[in-house]
């Protein structure tokens, strides 16, 4: 891939690994948007999801920024922060998921009592009838 | 409260235990025909509900497998929405015998305890385990045991008695995995009596335990961990 005349005009070089990361997270932000249309994503997560996605974009759309923020914090090699803060966004985002699948777990234990009660109930409340 | 109105139901978790449950069932209602008895049957796969239906007992059916914790607490929820004064817990196997019933719940009807846990450390019918189940039961012991200040033995008996107080505290919680072990932190914690009475229990009837080694020494991990967070709660 060539790097794009526009952006090069404003003195930004693009490699074409950056381009590669750029489409990449583009087509994460499109694979969001199209499971929030289809519903398969709810609004909660689908925010944290975008929120990703422009954070991603943005690092490598300015690469300046990175290494910026990479000499900042005393980093030799920019892109390993990029793996770090990557790294730590998947680990919270999983952790949350598993509180996320515990809570969901102790719902469905509840229902699945409820319900067996409610049977028991009606059950029940029928052979009264048939009586 | 009267000694003798005290409603009594019997929980009896069965998960495809169709072969034993019916003579448990019969044998307790043939000597308490007092008494409530609750089968959850926690998503069996045979005819565990028709034979303890056919036995007289009331049957819970749960639409799916819960495991123990879940099924012992839709037990205890029965036991609190139907105002049961006591809910004693008898396994579906047989190992629990019909006979020792009073031992366990004699203290609960004195009021001397809120739990009461049928022990099998008193042999007198020749209850062998393996040695690194009693290991795991002593380790267990020995931690719970810390943790309450009150010395436990059979920690994971699953024979044991509760009152009205109890049964309302397990119908709004109770831990789904290891639910004998964790209930007495729990218990203790709140400040409810615990006594344990020794009792005479049968061999396993329908088969061994399943648990191997590795696995064993996971569940005793686990277990720990989680009474250890239980105890900070």
């Amino acid at each position: 891939m060539t790097p794009s005349n526009s952006l090069l005009e404003r003195g930004i070089r693009v490699e074409r690994v950056q381009a590669l990361s750029m489409a990449l997270s583009l087509g994460l932000l499109f694979a969001v948007l199209h499971l929030m249309r289809k519903r398969y994503l709810r609004e909660q997560y689908s925010l944290l999801w975008l929120l990703f996605c422009l954070v991603l974009f943005v690092f490598s759309l300015n690469t300046r920024l990175l290494e910026g923020t990479a000499a900042l914090l005393g980093v030799k090699y920019a892109p390993a922060l990029l793996f770090l803060v990557g790294i730590m966004v998947c680990l919270m985002l999983i952790l949350h998921l598993t509180v996320v699948v515990s809570r969901l777990t102790e719902r469905v234990i509840r229902l699945t009592q409820e319900m067996g009660m409610a049977k028991h109930q009606l059950e029940q409340l029928e052979q009264g009838e048939a009586r | 409260m009267n000694q003798s109105t005290m409603k009594v139901c019997i929980v009896i978790p069965a998960f495809n235990e169709e072969k034993s449950i019916y003579p448990v069932i019969r044998d307790i209602l043939q000597l308490h025909p007092d008494f409530s008895v609750l089968v959850v049957n926690d998503g069996s796969s045979d005819r565990t509900a028709q034979a303890a239906k056919s036995a007289g007992a009331h049957v819970i059916t749960l639409p799916q497998n819960l495991g123990i914790g879940g099924a012992v607490q839709t037990g205890y929820r029965y036991a609190a929405a139907k105002g049961f004064d006591v809910a004693i817990q008898v396994d579906a196997d047989g190992q629990h015998k019909p006979g020792e019933l009073n031992k366990i719940l004699e203290p609960i009807r004195q009021g001397a305890a809120d739990m009461v846990i049928g022990s099998r450390f008193v042999d007198k019918t020749g209850y062998r385990s393996t040695i690194g189940r009693r290991t795991g039961i002593r380790l267990l012991s020995a931690l719970i045991t810390l943790i309450t200040r009150q010395p436990l033995k059979d920690v994971t008996s699953g024979f044991r008695a509760a009152n009205r107080r109890i049964i309302d505290l397990f119908a709004e919680d109770y831990s789904s995995d290891y639910p004998e072990v964790d209930s007495l932190v729990m218990v203790k914690k709140r400040n409810f009596r615990i006594l344990e009475v020794p009792v005479e229990m049968e061999q396993r009837q329908a088969g061994r335990s399943s648990i191997t080694a590795l696995k064993s020494a996971y569940y005793m991990i686990k277990v720990s961990l989680s009474i250890m967070v239980k105890s900070f709660r």
